[in-house]
């Protein structure tokens, strides 16, 4: 029976540093910076958010 | 529109006693402190005004303000909030001592909307009784704001401290730090 070799993983912990540096430059924005943020998010995922309330119409109407 | 908007509107409210003394909570409010997450509403404490206590029950109804917002065009009804401003806003009469303190402690800023915008001013709570007020609603988004606060070293844990103590919370805060594996700093 032979042996498998150890599962080789990359080492990915420059990019768990990088996304915390990330995190905390966000968190480092001003009140005012962040709602901006917030609101440029908000309008970018209504789409999202639309569609997956149609769904979940469709859906009741189904049962 | 936008948040500044909805400030603006609430700001006016309690200019005109419409509604008492008044400060932003819940997930907005965390912005001021820690990284921002989206969030679908804005809530803001507000304190009991006689506007607000109807009859000679004394019951509190939240009628007044959605009066003097249906006067200013302001109807449409998200969630559990009335949209001012493309925000959903929750009116959340205080409901404890502990919210009570918080709304009093409440920290004024100016919030800096940008060079046309101009800013506003506001308040927001002082993240020792977010965390507290998080820690006592207990949902796991709650938990998660109070990780971020407690792992970002935004809340002065003396007064945190404090605060549970004198709120009845060191039992749900002991709990809470077993659960995540971090020691009690109140202990």
């Amino acid at each position: 029976m032979s042996k498998s070799k150890p599962e080789a993983y990359p080492d990915v912990s420059d990019i768990l540093a990088r996304k915390k540096a990330n995190r905390r430059d966000l968190a480092r924005l001003s009140f005012g910076e962040k709602i901006a943020l917030v609101e440029a998010l908000r309008e970018r995922l209504a789409p999202l958010k639309r569609a997956r309330e149609a769904k979940r119409v469709a859906k009741l109407r189904q049962d | 529109m936008g948040m500044k908007q909805t400030l603006e509107v609430i700001s006016a409210m309690e200019a005109a006693g419409v509604i008492g003394r008044y400060a932003i909570s819940g997930a907005v409010a965390a912005f001021n402190y820690v990284e921002a997450a989206v969030t679908q509403d804005l809530d803001i404490l507000i304190s009991f005004n006689e506007a607000l206590t109807q009859g000679s029950s004394g019951l509190l109804s939240l009628s007044p303000i959605y009066s003097y917002l249906k006067s200013k065009g302001y109807e449409e009804h998200r969630k559990e909030g009335i949209v001012i401003g493309g925000w959903p806003v929750q009116f959340l009469p205080v409901a404890d001592a502990l919210d009570t303190e918080a709304l009093f402690q409440a920290q004024e800023i100016e919030v800096k909307f940008g060079v046309v915008e101009g800013t506003v001013k506001t308040r927001v709570l002082r993240p020792e009784h977010l965390v507290a007020i998080a820690l006592k609603v207990g949902r796991p988004k709650d938990l998660i704001r109070v990780t971020q606060f407690v792992e970002e070293g935004v809340v002065d844990m003396a007064v945190l401290c404090d605060v549970l103590d004198r709120h009845n919370l060191s039992t749900t805060w002991r709990q809470y730090c077993a659960r995540v594996g971090i020691e009690d700093p109140c202990s």
